[in-house]
């Protein structure tokens, strides 16, 4: 079975987080899954240019999709949740308003393109439980992941609004759980599962993002997790590098290791943390996987 | 019969603590119709406030299992669907001071409010003898806002209110502003504008738990995207929120992608950034994630995306 997708990798995988793009690369490939990069995507405005104007913010992401629909492919898969809601928002607002459909594709004739609503805008985590299927993940583990506890730390982009993601119920998702469980780990339950990162807001409101970010690790700290696993490289670049930052409010110890998804299924693929770039963690997440796993 | 077990918070004025009900389920009821039927068969004490009971009058929002729900029109059946559990836990709503078990106090809420000065500044187009006309068109843009019952569910989800009460404002505030600076027989926007502008606009997470939870759909988040076009529009660019939004809007049109190591110097300047961002900075570069050498090229098809901001801007005028 080979699954084909266009991909949408996202600015952050380009550098910081490029042990995403490391991870979800390896992982595709031991799964099976062909990935196309589309050739020539923009930044997908990440929730800033809709602030300045709306229609830009549209039109550039119906660009994004259009390179997706000239690939003749039925999905556009992302692994960055707020890649997912931009382009999604696009999408839905385009396909619900024909005279805004007609308007931006005005714009885009002029770029050479057309944007026709054929592709479906996805994310991994989607994919994997979707089209791949659990039962078939379930059988290329090789390394299950017994006795590690993972908090799973969703973001809020791959759920709300809902009327935009709608995969699953936003007040109680269980996707994760699912995927996480599947490859053999266990889920510890917690306050923040379905807690805002705060990264979006990381510059104006520097105070009150390092404090939930301490409120973010302590609360799977408490229960008992070894690692935050997340589908968003944007939580977890909040949750990871600006944990010192954090710590400096915090009297408690607040040390919570951040990993990505992709990172999560490549361990119990028999992938090795350095081949999934762990290593490039700000907070050292390989001495609690060592203490748990096998690792390859 | 089936039993469904009920956890509701209780306050006394003093002490707070959690009181267990045993309810028989009933299919097809209301929220409302559970934390009624408790009160007139267990327990009279129960505190609650609701009357409508139609998701008008915005009197019985109320937090259950982590969320805030309205309760006269949410189904019982759907919560606990949605938690896939017999067992129930009610809270006041989060953001807010509570009196007495579930209820909570409005009045520095909307003290809170008349920053944004939430009436009608008339205009010159209208006056007593004429009267303030508008059109179907202008009229339709304040139908959305105007929907709002003030229940409180969009302040007891936000997560910037959670950490910074005195500092932001309620989303239901922000909708009120925005209800009377779109309103055509307002002369003075600028007014209701400028308190939202200083209290914390910026500040907001983009979390989309308003408009995910608004019993009434009201696109609470586009109002905020909104507000910050018409503070910008207003000249209002000598700030980080605004400085940050146009670090992506720019980076987008000169190379398609952005500069991640430009954007804390894009957004705070450079002298702020050698004072806050160098730890910061020094980890990123020791672990690979920042590479300050490294400039993103442009991508294939530049001068198409260029194009869009043209054609943009033809839209805009």
């Amino acid at each position: 079975m080979t699954l084909t997708y266009a991909f949408f990798p996202g600015c952050t995988l380009e550098s910081a987080a490029e042990e995403l793009m490391i991870s979800t690369k390896k992982v595709a490939e031991a799964l099976g899954i062909e990935l196309i990069e589309l050739n020539g995507w923009t930044c997908c405005g990440a929730s800033h240019i809709q602030d300045i104007d709306n229609f830009l913010s549209t039109s550039i992401n119906a660009r994004n999709i259009a390179l997706a629909e000239s690939l003749g492919v039925s999905k556009l898969l992302t692994v960055c949740n707020t890649c997912t809601l931009m382009l999604r928002t696009a999408k839905l607002k385009m396909d619900k308003n024909e005279r805004l459909k007609e308007q931006v594709n005005v714009g885009l004739d002029r770029a050479g393109l057309q944007y026709k609503g054929t592709v479906e805008v996805t994310h991994l985590l989607w994919a994997l439980l979707e089209d791949y299927g659990l039962e078939n993940l379930k059988k290329k583990v090789t390394v299950p992941l017994k006795g590690l506890k993972v908090a799973n730390f969703y973001g809020c982009h791959i759920v709300m609004p809902p009327d935009v993601m709608g995969f699953e119920n936003h007040r109680n998702p269980q996707s994760m759980e699912m995927v996480a469980e599947a490859l053999g780990a266990e889920c510890v339950e917690f306050d923040q599962r379905l807690a805002c990162c705060g990264f979006h807001a990381v510059f104006p409101a520097q105070k009150e993002v390092m404090t939930m970010t301490g409120i973010n690790c302590l609360s799977p700290k408490e229960a008992g997790a070894d690692c935050i696993v997340t589908p968003c490289p944007l939580c977890q670049m909040q949750l990871d590098a600006y944990q010192p930052d954090a710590q400096k409010r915090f009297d408690q110890d607040i040390t919570m290791p951040i990993i990505h998804l992709p990172q999560l299924i490549g361990l119990a693929l028999g992938i090795s943390p350095e081949e999934l770039a762990i290593n490039r963690h700000v907070v050292d997440a390989i001495p609690a996987l060592q203490r748990k796993l096998q690792l390859a | 019969m089936e039993m469904m077990t009920v956890k509701i918070k209780r306050f006394d004025g003093r002490n707070s603590y959690y009181q267990k009900y045993e309810v028989p389920y009933e299919k097809g009821k209301t929220i409302l119709w559970l934390l009624t039927t408790i009160r007139e068969e267990q327990d009279p004490t129960l505190n609650f406030t609701s009357a409508c009971r139609h998701a008008i009058c915005g009197s019985c929002a109320v937090q259950i299992n982590g969320n805030a729900f309205l309760a006269c029109n949410t189904p019982l059946d759907d919560v606990l669907e949605t938690y896939k559990t017999m067992n129930l836990t009610f809270e006041p709503l989060k953001n807010f001071e509570v009196i007495k078990d579930l209820v909570i106090v409005w009045e520095p809420k909307m003290e809170k409010m008349t920053k944004v000065k939430p009436w009608i500044i008339p205009g010159e187009e209208g006056s007593k003898e004429i009267g303030f006309l508008q059109s179907e068109e202008d009229f339709q843009q304040i139908a959305a806002p105007t929907d709002c019952i003030l229940c409180g569910v969009c302040a007891s989800e936000c997560n910037q209110l959670a950490v910074n009460q005195d500092g932001y404002l309620e989303p239901f505030i922000l909708n009120k502003a925005y209800r009377y600076i779109v309103d055509t027989r307002d002369g003075a926007p600028e007014q209701h504008l400028k308190p939202v502008l200083e209290n914390d606009l910026w500040k907001c997470l983009h979390c989309m738990q308003c408009v995910s939870q608004c019993p009434k759909t009201i696109p609470l988040t586009d109002q905020i995207a909104f507000l910050r076009s018409a503070t910008m529009a207003m000249g209002e660019l000598d700030n980080q929120g605004a400085k940050h939004a146009y670090a992506f809007h720019d980076d987008v049109k000169n190379k398609g992608r952005l500069n991640e190591t430009m954007l804390p110097i894009k957004t705070d300047g450079l002298v702020q950034t050698a004072l806050t961002k160098i730890p910061f900075a020094l980890r990123m570069v020791k672990k690979g994630k920042i590479n300050p050498l490294h400039m993103p090229k442009q991508i294939s098809g530049i001068q198409e995306v260029r194009k869009l901001y043209e054609y943009a801007e033809e839209v805009k005028s």
